[in-house]
C-alpha cells in the first residue's frame, strides 16, 4: 500500500492541465496533424469571436527542454502568416479547458479582440547584427586615439604586467562599440522602418551585438521589407553579421496590461 | 538538412522566454505552476571579464594587415564567387527553416482560417 503522501504526489503527476499558447480569432480550425509540447495534439478552446490554441499536458510534466520550446515558437510562428496570433510567454498552464474558456477567453473577450484586430495581416520579423570582431576592432584603433595607445601599451606583454592598461582599454573598447551600436541601430531603423507599421527595440544580449530590433510588417510589405534587409547585410558585408528572423508570431508587440491598470 | 543550430535555440529563448504576453496578468485563480526547466533570457553586463576579453582580442589583431587583405577568410569566399550566396544564406529566416525542418508547407499549415459557407 502506498503512504497517503506518495498517493497524492502521484496524483498530482497524473494531473491533466491545459497548456495555452496563444489566441487567435474564433474562425480559425487546427489541422489534426498540427503538433505542440511533447508532439501532443493541439486543439482549440472557443469563446465568442476568440479561440485558445492549447494542448493537454500532464502538471508533473517539467518542460522546457530545447525541443519544448521550439514546439511552442514553431507552432506560433507558423499560424502567425495565416490568421492573426498573440502570443503568450513559454508556460502558461490552467487546470482545465474551463478555466481557459471562463478565466482567460471571456474575461478578457472585448480586449483580446481589439488586439487581434490590430494584428490582422501583420506579422513580426527580427533583425539581429553581430559585429565581426576583428572588422570592428580596427575600426575603433583607428578612431579612438586613447585605444589605440592603450593596445601599445599592452602589445605582446604578460596580462599579469599589464593588467590596469588592459582593463582601461577593454572599457574604452567598450564606450566605442555601445556608441557605434547606438548609430548602427539608428541606420538599421531608419533602413527598414519605412517598411514597418511598428517598430520595437531589444536590449543586446551580447556584448558585441550591434543591432536586435523587432518590426512589425503588413502581409503586402513582406517583400519589400525582406529584400530592405538584403540591401542591408549587403552594405554591411565583412563588418556586421546579419541575421534575419521570421515571419513570426508579434511577439514583441503584444502589450501585457499592467496589474491593477 | 540539419536542426536549427544552438543559435537559433538562443533566438528562441530570447522570444518566447522574454516576450509575449504575461499569463498572470489575465489568470490568477486557475494557474497551474510548472516546472520550467530553463534559463532566462541573457543580458548584457560589462564587467571586468568583458573588458580583459576585449583588451586580448585587440592585442591579438593584426593592424599591419590593410583593408582589402584585412579578413582573408572572408575575402576568399567572396573571390570564390560564394560572397553573394552567402549573404543570403546568413540572413535566411529562421522560421522559415523550422517550418522546413518540420516539413509544412503552405497548404499544410497548422492553423488556417475555416472556409466560409459555400467556399467548399
Amino acid at each position: 500500500m502506498a503512504a497517503p503522501e506518495q498517493t497524492r504526489e502521484a496524483q498530482e503527476e497524473r494531473a491533466v492541465g491545459c497548456y495555452v499558447y496563444g489566441i487567435l480569432p474564433g474562425d480559425v480550425e487546427v489541422s489534426p496533424d498540427a503538433r505542440g509540447l511533447r508532439d501532443g495534439g493541439v486543439d482549440l478552446v472557443r469563446h465568442g469571436r476568440i479561440a485558445a490554441l492549447v494542448s493537454e499536458i500532464r502538471v508533473g510534466t517539467p518542460i522546457g527542454r530545447p525541443e519544448d520550446l521550439t514546439a511552442h515558437q514553431r507552432l506560433l510562428d507558423d499560424a502567425a502568416v495565416e490568421v492573426p496570433v498573440l502570443p503568450l510567454r513559454f508556460g502558461a498552464v490552467l487546470t482545465s479547458r474551463e478555466a481557459v474558456e471562463e478565466e482567460l477567453l471571456a474575461a478578457n473577450h472585448d480586449r483580446f479582440l481589439a488586439a487581434l484586430d490590430e494584428m490582422e495581416g501583420r506579422v513580426e520579423y527580427v533583425l539581429k547584427g553581430r559585429y565581426e570582431e576583428r572588422a570592428v576592432l580596427r575600426e575603433i584603433m583607428a578612431e579612438v586615439p586613447e585605444a589605440g595607445r592603450l593596445r601599445e601599451e599592452i602589445r605582446d606583454r604578460p596580462e599579469e604586467l599589464t593588467r590596469d592598461a588592459r582593463i582601461r582599454l577593454g572599457e574604452t573598447i567598450n564606450q566605442a562599440i555601445s556608441a557605434k551600436r547606438e548609430a548602427d541601430t539608428q541606420r538599421a531603423v531608419e533602413a527598414l522602418s519605412g517598411h514597418a507599421v511598428a517598430t520595437v527595440l531589444r536590449e543586446p544580449t551580447h556584448r558585441e551585438d550591434a543591432v536586435q530590433a523587432a518590426f512589425l510588417v503588413e502581409t503586402a510589405q513582406r517583400q519589400r521589407f525582406e529584400k530592405a534587409v538584403e540591401e542591408l547585410a549587403q552594405e554591411w558585408q565583412g563588418r556586421v553579421g546579419l541575421r534575419r528572423l521570421g515571419p513570426m508570431a508579434p511577439y514583441d508587440f503584444v502589450v501585457t496590461p499592467r496589474p491593477g491598470g | 538538412m540539419g536542426r536549427p543550430s544552438g543559435g537559433g535555440l538562443a533566438d528562441v529563448i530570447d522570444t518566447i522566454l522574454d516576450k509575449g504576453l504575461v499569463i498572470d496578468a489575465y489568470v490568477r485563480v486557475s494557474l497551474v505552476g510548472i516546472e520550467v526547466l530553463t534559463i532566462d533570457a541573457r543580458i548584457v553586463v560589462a564587467s571586468v571579464e568583458t573588458y580583459l576579453q576585449f583588451a586580448e582580442a585587440a592585442n591579438r589583431l593584426d593592424l599591419t594587415q590593410t583593408e582589402e587583405q584585412g579578413i582573408p577568410g572572408l575575402m576568399k569566399d567572396i573571390q570564390e564567387g560564394g560572397a553573394k550566396h552567402k549573404t543570403r544564406g546568413a540572413i535566411e529566416g529562421v522560421g522559415e527553416k523550422l517550418r522546413e525542418f518540420a516539413g509544412v508547407d503552405d497548404a499544410e499549415r497548422a492553423v488556417r482560417r475555416r472556409h466560409r459557407q459555400g467556399e467548399e
